[in-house]
This record gives C-alpha cells, structure tokens and sequence, in this order.
C-alpha cells in the first residue's frame, strides 16, 4: 500500500516538474517572438503544459512572417490616401487571424518623419510606397506593389486588393 | 431667384470639364512613320509625384529622342484616365491611376506592350536613373 503511494507520489512529482519545464520554455519563446505569444495566448491552447500541444506550437514559431509598408508624405494625395485604405481592407477582410496571430504587420509611415528615416532608407521609399516583406528563417524577400497601388486603389479597387491578397498569400506559404 | 445660383452652377461645371479636357496632350505627328506610343495616363487630382513622372517622361523625349517625335516616329499620349473619351484605352493598359506604357508598332501593326509603371515610381526620386532607364526601354522598343 505504502509503495503504491510512493510510485503515486513520483509519478504526480514527475508530472509536475514536466509541466513546469514546457510552460517555462513557452514563455521564453513568447519573449522572442510574437507570434508564439499569439499561439499560447490563443484559447486552444489552455493545455499549454501537454507536450503534444507544444509540439504543435513549436513549429509556428518558424511559419513566415509578413510585413506590409505603406509609406507617404505628410501631405497627401488621394491615391496615396487610397492605397493605404485599400491596404487596411485587404487584411481585415482577408487576413483579419493573421493580423491577430502578428503573423501580418501593418506599418503606415510618414517619410517626412525622422523617426522613419532608417526604414524609408531601406526601402528606398521616398514618397508613396507600398512594399510587402516576407521574413522566413532570417531571410527577407520584398516586392515592391507600388506602380499597382498607384494603377489600380483608387479607381479600381477590387483589383488592387486581389493583387495585394495574392501576394500576401503567396508570402504566408 | 434660382437662376442665377443655376447657371452660376453650371458655369462653374463647365469650366472643370474643359480645364480637365486641356490637361490631356497629343503628340503623334506621322501615323506613317510610327514606331512607339508612349503613354503616360493620370487622375484628375494630380500629386507631385505624378507631375514629376510626366515631366521626366516629357524630358527623356525631348533631350533623346527629338527628332523622333517630330517625325512620328514617337508619339506621346499624356492623358486624364478619369475622362470618359479615354474610356477604351484606359481599359486596354489597365490605366485606372497613374500609369506609364509603351507599346512598339511595326508596318501600323501594335507589336508588343510593356507598363513602366513599377519602374516610374521605384526612380521618381532618381531623376538621372529614371531618364537613362526609360530611354534605354525606348531604344529597345525602337529596335
């Protein structure tokens, strides 16, 4: 009787200090990374301490990241103005989980403001500009959509959006 | 009483269709001789990004390829997309905004197209570069 409770004993110790160890790990890759601080937050996975769903987190930790900039001047002018509301409608209608995951970035940056002079430098963005960035295992990949943007957001807005929803789609795989 | 605030009205819409209407410029000089269309298509509500681009447009022309425009050779098409009688081309190149595409012709027949409108934003801001690229699209075309 006494053996048994001792076995018991190990086996609820040992269980303990497992879940310790997995929920421990999570957190230090919430720290690192976004997107895993979106997967453990998620409601699905309130069994965060079983190793099988951390297995499952794990590997989305390494899905590909997107980024999509809007740059402009401070003043404006109606096709600028309509790129990036027609950027905003693509993702919430499209891509509204990814937002939520941070697996998609918007950034809408004045180019006039000194405080976006570095990644306006990066991207050469001088002016209006949209580009779209895909960050997988360390490496980036960017098109610029600019031209399309400029052709199509304000008068022919559906087209736009697919275009911009093909990429960004392209970009997630 | 209502007259006058009418016809003040209508006046009013008049003049902003035909100062729309004179914005849109023609060059084609000899249907004969013509090699390439280069268009350049617009909103009505211009930015200064657009103005630049037709102006590098107009200088890569007038400093390189003159004499072609003045012999047919070259004809350039800068048009508002938002006006109705640009309808058909508009639809053709896909020029809902700002739009730049040329398009080479052989014995009067269209041969191949190409829309610049990705490299005219990418090099606004690199006048130089802008100017060299396109002229050296327009010679290709020209070949």
């Amino acid at each position: 009787m006494r053996i048994n409770h001792f076995i018991i004993s190990i086996l609820v110790v040992t269980l303990l200090f497992g879940c310790n160890t997995s929920s421990t790990k999570t957190e230090e890759q919430e720290t690192t990374d976004t997107l895993a601080q979106a997967v453990t937050k998620s409601p699905d996975t309130t069994a965060a301490t079983d190793t099988t769903q951390k297995n499952i987190a794990e590997p989305e930790t390494e899905l590909p990241k997107v980024s999509v900039y809007n740059f402009h001047v401070t003043n404006r002018c109606a096709s600028c103005i309509a790129i990036e509301e027609a950027t905003t409608k693509t993702l919430k209608t499209h891509f509204a989980a990814e937002l939520r995951q941070g697996r998609i970035k918007q950034y809408i940056l004045n180019v006039d403001d000194d405080a976006n002079s570095k990644v306006a430098e990066k991207y050469q963005a001088f002016g209006s500009g949209l580009y779209v960035t895909r960050v997988f295992k360390g490496k980036e990949t960017t098109t610029d959509l600019t031209g399309d943007g400029f052709k199509f957001a304000k008068n022919k807005e559906e087209k736009f959006i697919e275009i911009l929803k093909n990429k960004i789609t392209e970009y997630l795989k | 009483m209502k007259k006058p605030v009418i016809i003040t009205f209508l006046l009013f819409l008049s003049i902003g269709v035909f100062s729309q209407k004179s914005t849109d410029t023609i060059i084609a000089n000899n249907a004969q001789n013509l090699r390439l269309k280069v268009y350049y298509f617009h909103i009505t509500n211009r930015c200064n990004t657009c103005f630049s681009i037709e102006k590098y447009v107009r200088q890569t022309i007038d400093n390189n390829f003159a004499n072609q425009l003045e012999l047919g050779i070259i004809d350039l098409y800068i048009l508002n997309c938002e006006l109705p009688e640009n309808r058909d081309l508009v639809k053709k190149y896909d020029a809902y905004g700002a739009t730049l595409a040329l398009t080479s012709y052989v014995n009067g027949k269209e041969d191949k197209s190409e829309d610049l409108t990705g490299l005219a934003f990418k090099k606004v801001h690199e006048p130089d570069i802008f100017i060299s690229e396109l002229k050296l699209k327009i010679e290709e075309f020209l070949k």
